[in-house]
């Protein structure tokens, strides 16, 4: 899997600066890769852009052949008509219903299937709102702040489970919690704060990659999150 | 229960109303023959009860019948008019544009047409509520519901149907207070068509009775319109949160 952002430049109609201003970038998969920066710097404008939610003004996206990319966000509403349950088995595969109920069973969802969605807690929405996006077809999820209203412990055994489960898909995960994108992201691209004429650059830290059932040294991540937030305030990079 | 709490609101307004209207004829000494007694309204009601319920059966019926009309009517044109394709800009702009006419106006040329009968004012009834019903579901059908669509348009799986379904659902709340409005505007429709030419319904009635100065007539006939337009609003809000709450489960 592999996407590189070619001279791309993009600024929302009707407003000021641009928020990207020839800017190159590539992401090369599989793995779980870190999109991190301040408030308003465009993690989630490039993950529209890459998504094809819009369309840049300059440059170009390039993509390998065939690849299905999804963005999805925390705000996302399953319809209200139907139960939880009916709407997770008709939006899966036949083939996929075993890996649904592994999905369910893994955050703790399995019994809240004949629930309506306005029913759930904001983190058991947020737990099954990436659940149906799991059992999609795709090479790349683009995931912005899914996991924003689930609590650490959870959140953590979520993002080991599907690095786990999924070691061929490539992951861009968007947070805003530093010691998360540090721990579990094999790399984190860094969005830098304060460019008026629109970002040029992203920056990309190499990061501790974390598996279930290891430990990162406490010291290294400490490290880590100390370059990322340098990188993201705008200082100079690593 | 929406039915006793509407009619409850309509009898305390009609209460105070006629309250208000005889002491203002006690106060400034107006005659029966200006302002009739309670003990006249009660003797035309019994005299002329059962014609004034057939009357007022029969506005009822057409009103319903053309609010179901421009109900199908307005859906059917608010699905072209959501369209980002030409007929739909062409349909939005025709809609905003004539709903800022004052419609009524053209009534006459609709009796001139059609006749004193059925079909000129069920044809009323339906344009007067029709515009706003259209405005509401163009507005309704072509705004995208983006926490719910999205997973749907990232997964292809999003069609025009699907769409629909989305949007109604989640204005279901302002469809149904539409959907009631204009309610009103129906009967309201077909009462000034009676008015102005019919040979049925209360408007009718209540024109012969301007005609002979009859207050305690017209006093009647307002209490049968009154009780009609509660009941059939207070029907349409039940069968409103009904189908919510088949829907939603709740």
């Amino acid at each position: 899997m592999h996407i590189s952002c070619r001279h791309l430049s993009y600024s929302y109609p009707g407003t000021g600066p641009p928020v990207f201003n020839s800017l190159d970038w590539s992401l090369e998969g599989p793995g779980f890769f870190g999109l991190f920066g301040l408030s308003g710097t465009g993690k989630t404008t490039l993950a529209r852009l890459i998504s094809g939610e819009l369309s840049p003004n300059q440059g170009s996206i390039d993509k390998s052949r065939d690849i299905a990319i999804l963005y999805t966000h925390s705000a996302e509403r399953l319809p209200g008509w139907e139960t939880v349950g009916t709407h997770l088995r008709s939006v899966t595969k036949a083939s996929r219903a075993s890996l649904l109920e592994a999905l369910l069973r893994d955050y703790e969802m399995e019994d809240y299937l004949e629930c309506r969605f306005s029913g759930l807690s904001m983190g058991q929405k947020n737990r099954i709102n990436l659940a149906r996006y799991l059992v999609q077809d795709f090479d790349l999820l683009i995931a912005d702040e899914v996991l924003a209203n689930v609590d650490e412990p959870t959140r953590n055994q979520i993002l080991e489970r599907t690095k786990l489960l999924f070691p061929q898909k490539t992951f861009l995960y968007i947070s805003h919690n530093v010691l998360e994108v540090a721990r579990f992201s094999q790399a984190v691209y860094v969005l830098p704060h304060g460019h008026s004429t629109g970002i040029e650059n992203i920056c990309k830290i190499s990061c501790l990659d974390q598996q279930a059932g290891s430990e990162a040294h406490e010291e290294l991540i400490r490290e880590r999150v100390y370059t990322i937030l340098k990188a993201a305030s705008g200082s100079s990079g690593p | 229960m929406k039915i006793l709490e509407r009619l409850f609101q309509f009898f305390s307004i009609y209460i105070v109303a006629l309250g208000l209207l005889w002491a203002v004829k006690i106060v400034y000494g107006f005659s029966d023959y200006l302002i009739p007694s309670p003990l006249e309204v009660l003797q035309i009601a019994r005299e002329n009860g059962l014609l004034y319920v057939k009357a007022v059966l029969n506005t009822s019926a057409v009103a319903v019948a053309g609010h179901m009309i421009a109900i199908v009517l307005a859906t059917a044109v608010g699905l072209v008019g959501r369209l980002n394709s030409w007929p739909g800009s062409l349909t939005r702009i025709a809609a905003y544009n004539l709903q800022a006419y004052p419609i009524v106006a053209v009534a006459p040329i609709i009796f001139l047409f059609f006749g004193d009968g059925l079909s000129s004012r069920l044809l009323i009834a339906a344009i007067i509520c029709y515009f706003p019903l259209l405005l509401s579901f163009i507005g309704i059908f072509a705004e995208p519901v983006e926490e719910v669509e999205h997973f749907y348009r990232m997964t292809g799986r999003i069609n025009w149907r699907l769409e629909l379904a989305i949007r109604t659902f989640e204005n279901l709340d302002k469809i149904i207070t539409v959907i009631v409005g204009s309610g009103t505007l129906a009967m309201v429709g077909t009462i000034v068509a009676e008015f102005l030419a019919a040979s049925q319904g209360i408007g009718y009635v209540i024109r012969k009775a301007l005609y002979q100065s009859n207050l305690a007539k017209i006093l009647v006939a307002l209490f049968l319109i009154g009780l009609c337009s509660s009941l059939y609003l207070s029907l349409i809000e039940t069968i409103g949160k009904w189908i919510k709450a088949r829907l939603t489960g709740e």
